[in-house]
Formats: C-alpha cells, sequence, structure tokens
C-alpha cells in the first residue's frame, strides 16, 4: 500500500453568499520516498491539500490514509496525535519561537510527546549538528540569519522522526543562494528516504523534487515526474551521518 | 505534557510579557494584601475585645439568677437548695454554688484604714472547681476565714472622719475603672497597696433597730489572696456560705431562710468547653431562670465580629474580582499577539488540552505570584498599621490589635490562584478554538 491515498477529496468553505472550491475531487497516490513539489497559482487549492495531508484541516467529502491513518476518521484529538508523530512542518515564515533558543525550537515539539528532557536535549542537539548548527545550539532567532533559523526550522520537524516532511514555501523568503542551500538540504534528505511535499509557486524550486503536481481551482491538472535536474551534485559530508 | 515541562513553558512565557505580567499582578497584590490587612485587623479587634471581655469572669462560669430578681414573671421556682440540686444534674454541670450578696451596710477596716469589696458567700466544697488563681495562700475557706481579690487591698486609704492629721500616702495610686471604688475621690488621701495575705481585717457591720444604730465588728482572716483578673472580681471577698449566713442574721436581724426564699445568685461551673457552657446556659435559661455567662457574651461577640471579617473580607474581594478582569485582559491579549504560536504549537502536535493548560497555567501563576506577594505584603503592612494604631491608642504593651489567623495567608492565596484560573478560562478557550490554518497565517 502506498504511504498516502487521496480519493475524491473536496474541500468547500462558505464564504459570505459563495461556496468556495478550494479543493474539487483530488485523487493522488503518494509513495515512500517521493519529494512532491505543488504547484500552482494562489487559490488553486496546494496549500489546502497540504494543510490536509498535516492534519490540519478536514475534510468536506473524500478519503485521505497516511500511512494507515484514516485522516477524516480522526477526533481533534487522534490529528494532534497524528501530527505529533507522523508529519512535520516547515513553514516560509519559519515561526520559531523568538524567546526560545535554536536548541529549545528544535526540542519543542517533543514536549508534547512526553519524551525526557534529557532525550529531547540530546536529539535536537544531534540534529541541529548534522544540519551544521553545531555551533549555534543556545542562539535565539534573532541571532540567526533567514538560512539558519529555516535550518533550525527543518530540524524542529524532523525531531519527532516524521514519516512525511510538508513545506509551505521554504524557500519564499530566502535569497535564491540560501534558498538554494534549504532545497540541497531537502535533497540530501530525501536521498536518505525521507517522504517530503513541498508547495511552491517557483518552478526553479520544483526542479529539485522528483515529481510535480500542478493544480488548477482545486483540481490536479499535470502530475509529472522529475528527473531531479538541478539537484545539489555535491553530497556534503554530513549526508552518511543523516543515514 | 508534563509538569515539568508545562512549569517551565509557563516561566518562559511569563518572562517574554514581564512587564505586562507585573503590572497585572499589581491588581492581584493589592487585592490579596487588602483581603489580609483588613481580616488582620478586624480579628485584632475582635480578639482584644474578647480579651478584654473574658477578665469579667471564667469563660466555664454561669451566673444564675432567680427570675423573682428582674421583676419577671418567671414559672421558675427560687434557687433554693434543691434547685441547686437540680441544676447539678444538667450533663456538663461540674459544680453548683450559692453566690450570695452581702447585702447588709459594712465597712472593712485594717488598722486605721477603710477599705471595700464586695462580699460573696459560696460553698466551701465548690472552691477547688472555682479555678481560683491565687497569688498566696490556699483556696480553702474555713471559718472565720476569707479569700480576697488582688485590688482589696489596694483599696484601703485613710478614713474620711479620721482626725488624724497626717498627709497620708501619695495620691494617684492604684484605680480601678470599675467597681466601689470608681466613687472614691480623688482628693482622699491613699496609702500604698497592703498585701494583707495572712493577716485579720475587720468587717465593721452596721444596723439600724429600735435601740438606733448598732455596730458590731467581725474579724476575718484572709486565707488567701487571688491573682489579679483586671475586673470587677479584684474587689470581690469571698467566705463561706456559714459565714455569711450569720453575718445577714446580724444585720437583718433573722436568719436567712434560703429553703423558702431561694438564693438571689447562685454560680454554675460547666465543664471547660465553650460548647458545653453554651449548652448549659442554654438548659438553665429554659428552665426560666436569667443566666450571664462571659462566653455567652463572647459567643454573640464572636458571630457579629464573624459577620464584619465577612463584610471587610468581601469588599476586600471586590479588589481581586477587578485583578481578575485584568488578568483576563491580559491573556486575551496575550493569545490575540501569540495567535501564531498557537498555530504552531497546533502543527507541531499539541492538543487542544495542552494548549489550555499552557494559558491556564499562566493565568494561575499570575494569580497566585500575585497573591503570594500581596500576602507578605498585607502582613508586614497589617504589622506596621498594628503598631501604629496601638501607639495613638495606646493599648497596653502586649495587646495587639492584629491578629492574623493561620488560615488567611492560606486562604488568600488559593483564592488568588483560583481567581487567576478563572480568569484564565476564558482566554484559554479562545487559544484552543483558534484554527491551526488562520493561526498560522496570521500576521
Amino acid at each position: 500500500m502506498a504511504l498516502i491515498e487521496i480519493r475524491g477529496l473536496r474541500r468547500y468553505y462558505v464564504m459570505g453568499d459563495t461556496v468556495v472550491r478550494a479543493l474539487d475531487g483530488v485523487n493522488l497516490t503518494i509513495e515512500q520516498g517521493e519529494f512532491l513539489c505543488l504547484m500552482g497559482p494562489s487559490g488553486s487549492g496546494k496549500s489546502t491539500l497540504l494543510n490536509m495531508l498535516g492534519g490540519l484541516d478536514k475534510p468536506t467529502d473524500g478519503s485521505i490514509v497516511v500511512a494507515g491513518h484514516r485522516l477524516s476518521e480522526l477526533d481533534e484529538n487522534g490529528l494532534a496525535l497524528y501530527r505529533q508523530h507522523e508529519v512535520g512542518f516547515v513553514f516560509q515564515s519559519y515561526n520559531l519561537i523568538p524567546t526560545f533558543t535554536a536548541a529549545q525550537n528544535v526540542e519543542f515539539p517533543l514536549v508534547f510527546t512526553g519524551v525526557s528532557p534529557e532525550e529531547r536535549r540530546h536529539r535536537a542537539g544531534n540534529l541541529l549538528t548534522e544540519l551544521g548548527l553545531g555551533d549555534r545550539l543556545h542562539h535565539h532567532p534573532t541571532e540567526m540569519s533567514g538560512g539558519q533559523q529555516q535550518r533550525v526550522a527543518v530540524a524542529r520537524s524532523l525531531i519527532n522522526q516524521p514519516h512525511i516532511l510538508l513545506g509551505d514555501e521554504p524557500t519564499g523568503n530566502l535569497d535564491s543562494k540560501t534558498g538554494a542551500e534549504i532545497l540541497n538540504l531537502f535533497v540530501r534528505l530525501n536521498r536518505t528516504g525521507q517522504t517530503l511535499i513541498i508547495v511552491t509557486h517557483d518552478p526553479r524550486v520544483a526542479e529539485y523534487g522528483t515529481r510535480t503536481i500542478h493544480m488548477l481551482d482545486g483540481r490536479i491538472v499535470e502530475d509529472v515526474e522529475n528527473a531531479q535536474t538541478n539537484p545539489d551534485p555535491e553530497l556534503s559530508p554530513t549526508e552518511e551521518s543523516l543515514s | 505534557m508534563k509538569l515539568r515541562d508545562l512549569f517551565l513553558l509557563v516561566v518562559a512565557n511569563l518572562n517574554r510579557m514581564r512587564g505586562r505580567v507585573v503590572m497585572t499582578m499589581m491588581g492581584v497584590v493589592i487585592g490579596t494584601a487588602a483581603i489580609v490587612i483588613l481580616i488582620s485587623l478586624s480579628s485584632g479587634l475582635q480578639a482584644s475585645t474578647v480579651d478584654n471581655f473574658s477578665q469579667f469572669g471564667s469563660l466555664n462560669q454561669i451566673t444564675v439568677f432567680s427570675g423573682s430578681r428582674f421583676g419577671g414573671d418567671s414559672t421558675a421556682e427560687g434557687l433554693t437548695p434543691s434547685a441547686i440540686n437540680d441544676l447539678e444534674d444538667i450533663d456538663g454541670v461540674v459544680a453548683v454554688t450559692p453566690y450570695e450578696q452581702f447585702s447588709g451596710q459594712s465597712v472593712l477596716k485594717y488598722n486605721r484604714l477603710e477599705g471595700f469589696g464586695s462580699i460573696y458567700g459560696i460553698d466551701p466544697l465548690v472552691l477547688p472547681d472555682m479555678n481560683f488563681e491565687l497569688s498566696e495562700g490556699s483556696a480553702t475557706l474555713g471559718a472565720g476565714a476569707v479569700i480576697i481579690g488582688s485590688g482589696v487591698g489596694s483599696g484601703f486609704s485613710e478614713a474620711s472622719d479620721s482626725d488624724q492629721g497626717q498627709g497620708g500616702g501619695p495620691t494617684g495610686g492604684p484605680r480601678m475603672m470599675f467597681g466601689p471604688g470608681a466613687q472614691a475621690s480623688d482628693t482622699e488621701s491613699t496609702t500604698e497597696a497592703l498585701d494583707l495575705y495572712g493577716k485579720t481585717i475587720q468587717l465593721e457591720l452596721t444596723r439600724m433597730s429600735e435601740d438606733g444604730q448598732e455596730n458590731r465588728t467581725v474579724r476575718l482572716r484572709v486565707a488567701g489572696v487571688l491573682a489579679s483578673s483586671g475586673g470587677n472580681e479584684d474587689y470581690n471577698i469571698y467566705m463561706s456560705m456559714k459565714d455569711l449566713d450569720s453575718l445577714l442574721a446580724w444585720s437583718r436581724q433573722e436568719r436567712p431562710n434560703w429553703v423558702q426564699d431561694g438564693y438571689s445568685q447562685v454560680m454554675v461551673i460547666a465543664e471547660q468547653d465553650a460548647d458545653v457552657t453554651l449548652a448549659v446556659t442554654e438548659e438553665i435559661t429554659n428552665r426560666g431562670y436569667f443566666t450571664m455567662s462571659t462566653t455567652s457574651i463572647v459567643e454573640s461577640l464572636n458571630s457579629v465580629y464573624a459577620i464584619i471579617e465577612a463584610v471587610l473580607g468581601g469588599v476586600a474581594s471586590i479588589a481581586l474580582l477587578v485583578a481578575a478582569i485584568g488578568i483576563a485582559n491580559t491573556m486575551v491579549m496575550s493569545v490575540l499577539e501569540r495567535t501564531r504560536e498557537i498555530g504552531l504549537m497546533k502543527a507541531i502536535g499539541a492538543r487542544n488540552r495542552d494548549v489550555m493548560a499552557v494559558f491556564l497555567a499562566e493565568a494561575s501563576a499570575i494569580g497566585v505570584i500575585g497573591g503570594v506577594i500581596g500576602v507578605i505584603v498585607g502582613l508586614v503592612l497589617a504589622q506596621i498599621i498594628g503598631v501604629v494604631a496601638s501607639a495613638v491608642v495606646g493599648t497596653e504593651s502586649g495587646t495587639t490589635l492584629v491578629v492574623t489567623p493561620l488560615w488567611l495567608p492560606v486562604f488568600a492565596i488559593v483564592f488568588s490562584l483560583v481567581i487567576g484560573l478563572i480568569a484564565g478560562i476564558y482566554p484559554a478557550f479562545r487559544a484552543v478554538q483558534l484554527d491551526p490554518v488562520r493561526a498560522l497565517r496570521s500576521e
């Protein structure tokens, strides 16, 4: 069975007198280890689909099954536990907590899972070191560059060893060079078997993925396999440790 | 989410909005301090009033009057010896004794000095139960013996019609607030207090008869001197009922017939327990007698003060309610400001109850920290007020106008915690109800 199975997925909003069809019958199968890019203009439904996959939004109709979890059947508590264990989020604006250090931000998701403080600290330190931020553990977000902050956010999304890493325009706030660094980080993660799903409207970003889906008006209009034409050819020394 | 993690998170969050938290907390501090101060003052007032009243007699003694003494149409029989036996049978009664005051005309003399005292006849067998505290001698009453209050010895002065030209002792010696001595004028010369223990004093009785005025002197040996109680009792002189009988017989020219007329007063001694004393008092009242006991006075005073305390506490609680609104306001602002953070918490797996716990704990923490500070401030201020008030009012040293009951600080802190918790409910619900998708998009 595929990692993600989406069948007839619909999400309608009522806005005033009109019904907005954010998702209007989406069928999609995603396998473990894919690096999927969701593209499309604003309002095409790509972000809604991402939120749906992340268990932040519930479908109006249809089914979405992720790693055996039927999301439409989970209650609020069930969805929270699903988010705790199965997915990791990376946002456009990093969403780090300003008063926390890098390490504290990274271990924050584990606070809700009951992992012991020692274990949390250990895992956060390891992860940040692997992502090249070993000397930034105790820095606050304001003391770091945008690229560093986003790497902290990536570390946070990985701390619970999720099945899927979800990114909502993760390079949207970064210049092209740091954006490329993050994308290369994603490629390296993907090569270790990590499934990634990223929303973007930048075609260059899509070049890093293994598969690109174009959406329009809540439907999938194009679904292409990528040859990963622009991945980082150099493998960093940290890659071995990531695997 | 573990308690320790919750605690650390709350500390970090409160620290982040320190300025606002401090200002919000001020409301709680003021409210709690007000509760502590007002209740401490009212308790202090209560304690000193009750203390004053307790000087008028032992708390387990009930003075019983026959109904007729007040002109009432009481159906109860007189306080005859058989009635005393009946009173003795009431549950909780330890002993009953006649408590008859000598009603004739008399003057107390010691050498050339004149003194005064209220003479009471009591049953010598009951003496051990009367809890007399003696400064000298023993609590036994043989024939011709008396036990005197501590004030009797200081009440002696040169006789006003004395032909001795002596200047007398220093004026302004010990004076009493109550009792027979109150009539003594300042111009009268007094001597220093006499230690009468073991001495013999004379009681000069006067009666009017057909032959005109007759005098008789009775010699009384002072077998014991009572410790000072600060009340009227300090001017009492106790003798055995038998001795009093003979005094009355001479004075009235007939032996009193207690079996027929009954005593005018008896003293009932109950077990040393306020509730028992009150129950006994009630039972005696139900039998148609008039009673007076310090316990029942103290009891009604206590209920008055309970009301005063409740009113003052209520007034102070208004300050805490206002503080609660402040906490709610601060927390709602905090929810608005941290909307994205709440969205993030939900996205990384915080359950609703985790979000709820964070905001409730923050609000409670503001309440309880403010409460602790408020209690400390209140205790300090109450002590200062107590010292200043004592100085202004001029109470005796040792009496305090501020009493903080042990339960008060605990209550004040728990109350402020609860206020904070309640104030946090609405903001916490708002946080829980945030849609994570929208929360994450908010600016």
